[in-house]
């Protein structure tokens, strides 16, 4: 059996991420060793086969959404009073200062993304948004709270406009139910039928499909 | 985002769920196969995923045009939403405001949930828990079939509906709503 430190250099071994000094050792390692070697024989045909079947890049998984987080806290972070302790020094001052908004601003530029922040309503009761990411740099969005209305309201300006010729039908969906085993969602109507199922696809995109129109 | 190097066999272990994504995906495209000696499957007794509340989702179809109007099926939208048309009035300058679609989902707590009155413009929604003041803390992302307009992470109370003015469609305009239902 091997044990994990081996492990550990098979996969350096096999992502090139070894020395010249380091893999001139482990190839004399793997001649000496001929279980080792066919285990790496075996790895590699495994991971060539891997990169014929998956595309170079993947976007990184719920990119904006981490992104979105971070900035959050770093939000949350300016608007408590600096706490700083007495030992911290100027330097500690200067880092709590300056280090989240740069950092926020750091994270907006990476995105790429249109950000916004709503002021806090004066109600606790009110919906309340935090903040906006709109990829399309085409959309501007805006927020604001509607006495009138008693409602919170999300304007989109700029999105581009639904096709008039395009047939857009609702549905009347009572319940959804979540299969844990597939992580996908089984849409019911009123009458407990299965209107549509809804998962992501690898990418995280959305993949709907409909049974047929709901009403 | 910067996109990463798709392959390291250090990164094998997370590509599984890739992997598990693509099959999922291959067997919803795939066809069903029905009869001819295919017994019948039964489905696994499973436990229903924790819930943290409930939200009602509706698309609406504001216009000046009593022609365009008239012709949009409606639904008949719950009392307790039955508002909601007034409301938007306030906020959407339009003559008819109608419910076209509407969707009530629980909110899973540990899945992602999504509101879809119809296939056009949906909502996804990830739950981050009660919101101290009241209301429920938010990830929502508002998609049009595969793009997504708009990511926002929002505390919606049950007092204060969501309103998203959606893309101009018809001579008039789409809107989405979101309300979290009371007591839920």
């Amino acid at each position: 059996m091997k044990t994990p430190p081996e492990d550990h250099d098979l996969l350096r071994w096999l992502d090139g991420e070894m020395s010249a000094a380091e893999r001139e050792r482990f190839d004399a390692r793997l001649a000496a060793d001929p279980a080792l070697k066919a285990e790496a024989g075996m790895m590699q045909r495994l991971s060539a086969d891997l990169r014929t079947h998956l595309p170079a890049e993947l976007p990184v998984p719920y990119g904006d959404f981490f992104n979105s987080q971070i900035q959050r806290r770093l939000s949350q972070e300016q608007e408590q009073p600096a706490q700083v302790p007495a030992a911290a020094g100027w330097l500690g001052w200067l880092r709590l200062q300056w280090l989240a908004p740069l950092g926020l601003a750091a994270v907006v530029i990476a995105a790429g993304l249109t950000t916004l922040k709503q002021g806090a309503p004066a109600g606790g009761s009110d919906t309340y948004v935090h903040s906006i990411y709109v990829p399309n740099t085409a959309v501007h969005a805006s927020t604001y709270h509607s006495m009138d209305a008693k409602a919170t309201v999300l304007m989109l300006d700029g999105l581009e406009e639904m096709p008039a010729d395009r047939k857009i039908v609702g549905f009347n969906i009572t319940r959804g139910e979540m299969d844990e085993a597939v992580a996908a969602t089984t849409l019911f109507d009123a009458e407990d039928n299965a209107v549509a199922v809804i998962s992501k696809d690898a990418r995280s995109q959305p993949v709907l499909l409909t049974s047929s129109p709901a009403r | 985002m910067k996109p990463v190097p798709a392959f390291s066999m250090l990164s094998l272990i997370r590509r599984s769920t890739l992997l598990a994504g693509l099959a999922l995906l291959a067997s919803l495209s795939a066809p069903v196969a029905h009869g001819q000696g295919s017994p019948p499957v039964q489905p696994l007794p499973s436990k229903k995923p924790d819930t943290d509340a409930k939200v009602w989702g509706a698309l609406v179809f504001a216009s000046n045009d009593p022609k365009e109007a008239a012709s949009m099926p409606k639904v008949d939208v719950p009392a307790e939403f039955a508002d909601i048309p007034q409301r938007l009035g306030k906020v959407f300058p339009y003559k008819h405001i109608d419910v076209i679609g509407q969707h009530l989902q629980d909110v899973f707590r540990e899945y992602e949930s999504w509101v879809v009155p119809t296939k056009d413009l949906f909502l996804k929604v990830d739950s981050k828990g009660p919101a101290k003041e009241g209301g429920m803390n938010l990830h929502l992302q508002f998609w049009r079939d595969q793009q997504v307009i708009v990511k926002t992470d929002a505390v919606l109370t049950a007092e204060t509906p969501l309103f998203i003015a959606g893309p101009k469609w018809r001579g008039g305009q789409l809107l989405f709503v979101l309300v979290l239902q009371k007591g839920s």
